[in-house]
């Protein structure tokens, strides 16, 4: 049945269907989304709550840290902090092009 | 094919050669109802219909995917897998006397280990999380929230020498811990790599740490040493096994496992998680900071780091910490942030690859006005990870009737609208 051939009660029939399955839908994910923000909000809470409590804010007073680069590593960006804690990146594009060439279609 | 904490997933530990080619998650196409809920979590679009129409859904290739695993964390079905698990690799070397294995805790478990045994969304762990690592057999529990303090000092010295022009790196400077991003950067926009901070990840600083410094200061054999990294995430799966990361002599990191897990671990030991007394990390790597506890929260590392570049600049101490301007939960937030003696420093904070498409638009195009970027892809950060335990609500059986109604209709239409 094609919608010209739609009777206008058929029309109204299939609109009023329509609109309520929109508006409850919405209201369905308004609940979702209240419900997963709920459970992220208090994760989120927990760690500025944490950073409150703890006696050093800041990275630079660490103890554990200060002993690390006096003993090891002479101070931050040093030669030796490069060769163990600073890395390269590769560049991986061919295989997305490769994948891309095939036909298949991505959202980057 | 077991479940982990209500993730199915494969026990498969692959060589670091072969990681690039594996399926850190994939759909499983019996399970899979079409209803198309993980294509709205997906940041590149690897996970689409495998007929190419409205039907079960397919990881298309490993090259595409971030290995987030933001899809499986939402899957109604509980249809898509891991494909990666190290559990019983640590099994292992946990039981052999001979092997000196190490547990290396992200931030992010702490806000997360409690909800599988029952307790509240939010509730802080740290303490039992200690208690229950040694209690597993770990010989030494160090923290992953160290070398996020390691990470200021190295990325914000960076940064002060990028804007100074010691270094001939571009501006703006991009953060490097989200191994997700990393990927994103290297697969989409291999151009801005040199805008990525050099900088491991504080995990990546972590491994051969323990290998070298560490394992000095306690006297143990390098080579003994088995180093496990917990993370709430499952790209860092994918990151432990990064061919590059062994400047240790030996592979930094040995494994990788998420906070579900540990849970499960944990749970199939025995141990009665909510009992345990609180424990702290070992010396030598355990001591932290605030600063380093917010680095699993968005703005957290742009926040740790502009408690450190201002102290370092200015040279006068910071006396508010609470930088507010750069926390929040939208997906983008921008802040210029004024230092005595120094420039006013222009940052962004971004989460989701959607929004950070745009950024990496603007900054490819010479647009980008801003001096320090950071960029996570999952939703309000690591503690909302892939690897996190599942959301209440998520899985059908524990949606309200409403929601599995919705849930049915969306199914029954074969719909793929956003939520």
């Amino acid at each position: 049945m094609s919608i010209t051939r739609l009777t206008r009660r058929q029309f109204l029939k299939a609109a009023g269907a329509t609109s309520a399955f929109a508006a409850t839908g919405l209201s369905f994910a308004r609940t979702a989304y209240a419900a997963a923000a709920d459970y992220l909000q208090k994760r989120l809470a927990a760690i500025y709550k944490q950073d409150a409590a703890m006696p050093l804010r800041k990275s630079q007073d660490n103890p554990v840290v200060k002993a690390l680069y006096k003993d090891y590593l002479e101070h931050p960006n040093s030669h030796f902090a490069h060769h163990l804690l600073h890395t390269h990146y590769e560049d991986r594009s061919a295989s997305v092009k490769k994948l891309k060439a095939k036909g298949i279609k991505l959202k980057v | 094919m077991r479940e982990i904490e209500q993730v199915w997933t494969l026990s498969n530990a692959p060589e670091p050669a072969d990681a690039a080619r594996t399926y850190f998650v994939q759909v499983d196409q019996s399970k899979c109802e079409s209803c198309g809920e993980c294509e709205n979590w997906c940041g590149t679009g690897a996970i689409q219909p495998a007929d190419g129409k409205n039907g079960p859904r397919t990881v298309v290739d490993p090259a595409a995917c971030l290995n987030c695993g933001q899809c499986l964390y939402h899957c109604p079905f509980g249809a898509i897998y891991e494909g990666v698990s190290f559990v019983d690799q640590i099994e292992a070397a946990l039981a052999d006397p001979d092997t000196v294995v190490v547990a290396m805790p992200a931030p992010a478990i702490r806000y997360g280990l409690g909800e599988p045994f029952g307790m509240e969304p939010g509730s802080y762990v740290g303490g039992k999380m200690f208690a229950a690592l040694r209690k597993l057999g770990f010989d030494y529990v160090w923290d992953n929230e160290m070398t996020a303090d390691v990470t200021i000092l190295e990325e914000g010295t960076e940064l002060v020498k990028r804007i100074k022009k010691e270094v001939d790196k571009p501006l703006p400077q991009f953060t490097s811990c989200c191994p997700a991003w990393i990927k994103f950067v290297e697969t989409f926009y291999p151009d801005l790599r040199d805008n990525l901070s050099t900088c491991k990840s504080p995990i990546g600083m972590l491994g051969p740490l323990a290998k070298t410094y560490g394992a000095e200061k306690t006297h143990v054999e390098p080579a003994k040493v088995y180093a496990v990294s917990i993370m709430p995430c499952v790209a860092k799966k994918f990151e432990g096994l990064r061919p590059e990361l062994s400047d240790s002599g030996f592979r930094d990191i040995d494994a990788t496992i998420t906070t579900r897990d540990l849970a499960y671990m944990i749970k199939k030991a025995g141990i009665d998680f909510k009992s345990l007394p609180d424990e702290k990390a070992d010396p030598i790597l355990g001591d932290s900071t605030g600063a380093a506890t917010i680095f699993c929260a968005t703005g957290g590392v742009m926040e740790a780091a502009l408690r450190f570049a201002y102290e370092v600049v200015s040279g006068k101490t910071l006396k508010d910490v609470n930088l507010t301007a750069v926390r929040g939960e939208k997906s983008l937030r921008t802040a210029d942030v004024p230092i005595p003696g120094g420039p006013t420093v222009k940052v962004a904070i971004v989460y989701g690859m959607d929004q950070a498409k745009i950024i990496c638009d603007e900054v490819r195009a010479g647009k980008s006005p801003y001096h320090f970027i950071e960029v996570m892809n999952c939703p309000s950060g690591c503690v909302n990870g892939g690897g996190q335990p599942i959301p209440p609500g998520t899985r059908m059986a524990d949606k309200s009737p409403l929601e599995k109604l919705r849930f049915a209709l969306r199914r029954a239409f074969n719909s793929r609208a956003t939520v």
